[in-house]
């Protein structure tokens, strides 16, 4: 006999029943067993009712052709994902992060508008995906402040600037006004002053004067 | 077993290893695939009655799952079921939530498929014929009668045979809810295969009564 706790109500002590026979009625099927020993306990109209479902399931399985498809589909996004992260490593100072190539597809981008399955798939922004696709910039700045606040940016942010080529030029822009402005800093400064030049002009004045 | 963060006994997932050679590269994603295609796919047809549906719903889950694999953790709340953070019960979790977004959609756009209004399967239709023998079942056809949770947790227990724990990660609950759910869809099941009994056991009584009359007036 077994003892259920005190602070389980009577439907929460059936349903422990209830689960403990299914456990037992439908690991018989793993073991070959036709039907597991009655347990008294459990209403009989029930037990009845579980071993029907359990022997009138039908399952099936998806066509090949449709197996053989959805494979190659999903293929083909894995190497655009590896494609993006290969090109998003080597711009890794660029200002936007570059996002996941799959929901470029609308109608895989418009399943995050449930915001429960947003918040499950990691995604932040998922209010683009609602219908605020001509409010990107606004969002990509939102996602280029996260990200530069150390956060991850979201797999699922469709951002329909290019946001890489832009960081690209801004980059290049800024590190080709820092090499002009270290040219006239340099230029303006003078001799050099690093010891092997100091050295030289010594050695140059030393030999003048043992010439004279 | 492990140990997890709050110090409870945290099974390991069985997918482990090939949820993070999948994660390090997407296109080790197939064995995954593979492995619940079957799974996702019956679940996806037994609530939504139709196959091609199903395939939809299919296809917009595993690519979602492999979008948002990379983010995939295993970690769940401390009040949540020790199963409840695997990578099976996030596939499913995912493909509850295409659901619903494609009954939504449904409730929009309410659409028909020809056979419906032909009111059989098609020659072709493998699918179609499997979804006509189920429905002849009557268990089942109770089954589908039954109230959003209480339908999918039978579904989730008897089609993809998930343990009560996992099933209360995927429809987050608790695994009491779960079971309660489980015990009242097994009863509300009972009750109308009893009544149908009832209901055949009195026409056949109808039945024999004209049968008698029948004679008696000869």
């Amino acid at each position: 006999m077994i003892v259920y706790p005190a602070s389980l109500d009577a439907i929460e002590v059936d349903a422990l029943q209830t689960d403990r026979y299914l456990d037992a009625l439908l690991s018989a099927v793993d073991r070959r067993a036709y039907d597991v020993p009655a347990d008294p306990a459990v209403d009989p109209t029930l037990r009845l009712a579980a071993r029907r479902l359990r022997d009138e399931l039908v399952r099936t399985h998806p066509s090949f052709r449709f197996e053989e498809r959805l494979a190659r589909r999903l293929a083909d996004a894995a190497a655009r994902m590896r494609l993006a992260a290969a090109t998003g490593g080597e711009a890794e100072a660029a200002i936007v992060p570059f996002p996941t190539p799959l929901l470029a597809d609308p109608s895989l981008a418009a399943e995050l508008a449930n915001p429960e399955l947003a918040l499950l798939l990691g995604a932040r922004y998922a209010a683009v995906a609602s219908g605020d696709v001509a409010r990107g910039p606004s969002l990509a700045a939102t996602a280029a402040a996260s990200a530069l606040a150390g956060g991850t940016p979201s797999p699922f942010r469709p951002v329909v600037a290019r946001p890489l080529l832009v960081g690209g030029a801004l980059t290049s822009a800024a590190l080709s006004l820092v090499g002009a402005a270290f040219v006239a800093w340099r230029l303006t400064r003078g001799a050099p002053t690093d010891p092997m030049a100091a050295t030289t002009a010594v050695d140059a004045a030393l030999g003048q004067r043992r010439l004279a | 077993m492990t140990i997890g963060s709050a110090g409870r006994v945290v099974p390991l997932d069985p997918d482990r290893s090939l949820v993070r050679a999948a994660q390090a590269d997407p296109a080790h994603f197939d064995p995954l695939y593979r492995k619940y295609l079957a799974q996702v796919y019956n679940f996806a047809h037994h609530e939504l009655g139709d196959h091609h549906e199903a395939e939809d719903v299919t296809e917009r889950t595993f690519m979602l799952a492999l979008g948002a694999l990379p983010r995939f953790r295993e970690s769940a709340p401390d009040d949540a079921p020790p199963e409840a953070s695997t990578f099976r019960v996030w596939l499913f979790r995912i493909a509850r939530n295409v659901i619903a977004n494609h009954r939504r959609a449904l409730r929009r756009r309410p659409t028909a498929p020809l056979q419906t209004a032909a009111g059989v399967a098609g020659p072709e239709d493998v699918e179609g014929r499997a979804v006509a023998r189920a429905d002849a079942s009557a268990a089942w056809a109770a089954v589908r009668r039954l109230p959003g949770d209480r339908r999918r947790a039978v579904v989730l227990r008897f089609v993809d045979e998930m343990s009560t724990a996992e099933i209360a990660g995927v429809l987050e609950r608790s695994e009491g809810a779960v079971r309660v759910l489980l015990h009242r869809a097994l009863r509300s099941v009972a009750r109308e295969l009893s009544a149908a009994e009832a209901d055949d056991g009195s026409r056949a009584g109808d039945v024999r009564r004209d049968a008698g009359r029948h004679r008696d007036s000869r």
